[in-house]
């Protein structure tokens, strides 16, 4: 999974939870080069946990989350077995199983099995199993925030810096990372601005901006970044109806050009129409995936039958 | 026996208006006050800003575990406990140096003091800003630090600013106490001019203080407000 340079977004086994409410349990998702994915669920499913968990806005609190071959969140050992096998744990765990009778060559896999069912590692499993989570972590991880460069992300409330006009609002970012120096980002702002069809708001403050026009531009603000993914957190939840097909054509338009996308939203016309994929999700967990096709004209699970024959 | 007071009242404050020695006095009280106050703000305001951040900084790491007890500590102590007294500890007790001029220690005492109340009001002003403002910031790639001065920090100053003035108001009539500690403020001034060696009445010499006084407050939130206008621009456009 990690050398297939066509992967871009690898979610592996993502668990979230916030206090004592388990609001992910053990999501899996790859996102290739190029595809369009779009999730649809309920309010309260976990689907903007699951999007903000892709690049760590919320920190999944078990699984881990790759970009491109790169690990965005910490180790989690019950992903490694290798890793598994150095602990203390897994040294006892084995011991009580020879004693049990479990023949020596089934002996390693379950206690492995054992130890992920029951979820047996502790915090203090010795020197060897520390340092090997530390080596592989030294050897794969990329810093969060350099890792966000690449992934823009698109949210439900604009979120403009409101005390910039809007030219800052999309150089600020890139000339303070010295990702570009400011004469070309106010270029590329100005090229961007004509493509999304707002070039006289460059000086506008954001509060003087409908929401169409902010969402256009909080888009273009992350398209500076030059993203490898966009991440779009229910992008129209927010506007009046009469601006949302503005965004959602914008949003197309990005579709078209090539452009990877995760994109929760509730636009079942969007989803129909763009994504490569759709995926349901319920209770913490995906629970349909397919094509466009084959999830609208027939849906399997029970659950996304009935939210359908909500929706649409 | 009425007019002979009101005359006498007019012709004092003429007196001390025409009379050097009494303008000097004055004169050097109002530095001392300024001195302190202006000191002390921006020794709070800076105080007030670290304390604020520190309190505010990602509670899941480790090591800023300290510095914000320490923090905790600070402000529950200092505002828990009367000026005067806070005063009177670090001129007698923790600077009680021969040749420490009291000035600075004045100064150290009321920008710790204000720095305790300005670091609440700071906490306030960048907890008010809207949350999606740090997660798109992150979401950019900006480091914690960077979303915070430039993007949160800049929008909580615009609804601190009010707090902030009402407390630098405070402090500047506050610093009315550093007579106790032997400095010649703008109030010992007024003190010394009524005494029986100057004038023998303390009418017209605290009058004219209150209204030096009234003056720098009126200033002050004059300033305040058009600090405040300005940092509002961004609002009407």
């Amino acid at each position: 999974m990690i050398n297939d340079n066509n992967v871009i977004i690898h979610a592996d086994n993502v668990y979230k939870n916030f206090h004592k409410t388990e609001v992910l349990k053990g999501v899996s998702l790859e996102v290739k080069k190029g595809e369009k994915v779009v999730i649809i669920g309920a309010s309260g499913s976990g689907k903007s946990t699951l999007l903000r968990c892709l690049n760590s806005l919320d920190e999944a609190t078990y699984g881990e989350v790759w970009l491109h071959g790169k690990l965005l969140t910490a180790v989690d050992p019950y992903l490694h077995r290798d890793i598994i096998a150095l602990s203390h744990t897994y040294a006892a765990v084995k011991e009580r199983l020879l004693q049990e009778g479990v023949s020596e060559d089934a002996l390693h896999d379950r206690a492995i099995e054992k130890i992920k069912a029951e979820d047996l590692l502790k915090s203090n499993e010795g020197a060897a199993y520390k340092k090997a989570i530390k080596e592989f972590e030294k050897a794969n991880r990329l810093d969060i925030n350099v890792a966000r460069r690449s992934m823009g992300m698109v949210f439900q409330n604009f979120n403009l810096f409101h005390n910039m006009n809007v030219l800052d609002n999309m150089i600020y970012a890139p000339v303070k990372l010295k990702l570009m120096t400011k004469e070309d980002a106010i270029e590329k702002a100005k090229g961007l601005l004509t493509r999304i069809n707002l070039p006289d708001k460059i000086d506008a403050y954001p509060s003087s901006l409908s929401g169409g026009q902010k969402q256009r531009i909080a888009i273009a603000r992350s398209l500076m970044m030059n993203p490898e993914v966009m991440l779009f957190d229910e992008p129209t939840s927010a506007l009046d109806p009469e601006m949302v097909g503005e965004v959602l054509s914008l949003m197309k338009e990005l579709a078209e050009s090539g452009m990877t996308m995760v994109v929760v939203t509730h636009e079942m016309g969007f989803a129909r129409e763009v994504a490569s994929r759709v995926l349901f999700v319920n209770d913490g967990k995906i629970a349909e995936e397919n094509t466009p096709e084959e999830f609208f004209s027939n849906p399997k699970d029970s659950r996304l039958r009935e939210f359908l024959s909500k929706v649409l | 026996m009425t007019t002979s007071i009101s005359a006498g009242f007019f012709e004092t404050i003429a007196l001390i208006f025409s009379n050097e020695k009494y303008l000097l006095m004055i004169w050097e009280g109002l530095q001392t006050t300024l001195l302190i106050s202006l000191g002390a703000a921006a020794l709070g305001l800076l105080l007030g800003l670290l304390v604020a951040i520190v309190k505010i900084s990602n509670s899941k790491s480790k090591w800023m575990a300290v510095p914000r007890f320490i923090c905790g500590v600070y402000t529950t102590i200092i505002r828990g406990t009367p000026m005067a007294l806070q005063l009177f500890i670090l001129t007698f007790v923790v600077f009680a140096i021969r040749g420490f001029p009291t000035t600075v220690t004045a100064i150290i005492a009321f920008g710790i003091n204000s720095g305790a109340y300005v670091s609440e009001n700071i906490r306030a002003g960048i907890l008010s800003v809207d949350k999606g403002q740090t997660e798109a910031g992150r979401a950019l790639g900006l480091s914690g630090a960077q979303t915070m001065m430039k993007i949160v920090i800049p929008q909580g100053m615009k609804n601190v600013i009010p707090a902030i003035g009402n407390e630098l108001i405070a402090l500047i009539k506050e610093t009315s106490i550093v007579s106790m500690v032997g400095l010649f403020d703008l109030t010992q001034a007024a003190k010394v001019l009524g005494s029986g060696q100057n004038l023998a009445t303390y009418f017209a010499p605290m009058m004219v203080v209150a209204l030096f006084y009234l003056a720098i407050v009126y200033l002050l939130t004059w300033l305040i407000k058009i600090i405040e206008g300005r940092l509002r621009a961004g609002d009407k456009r």
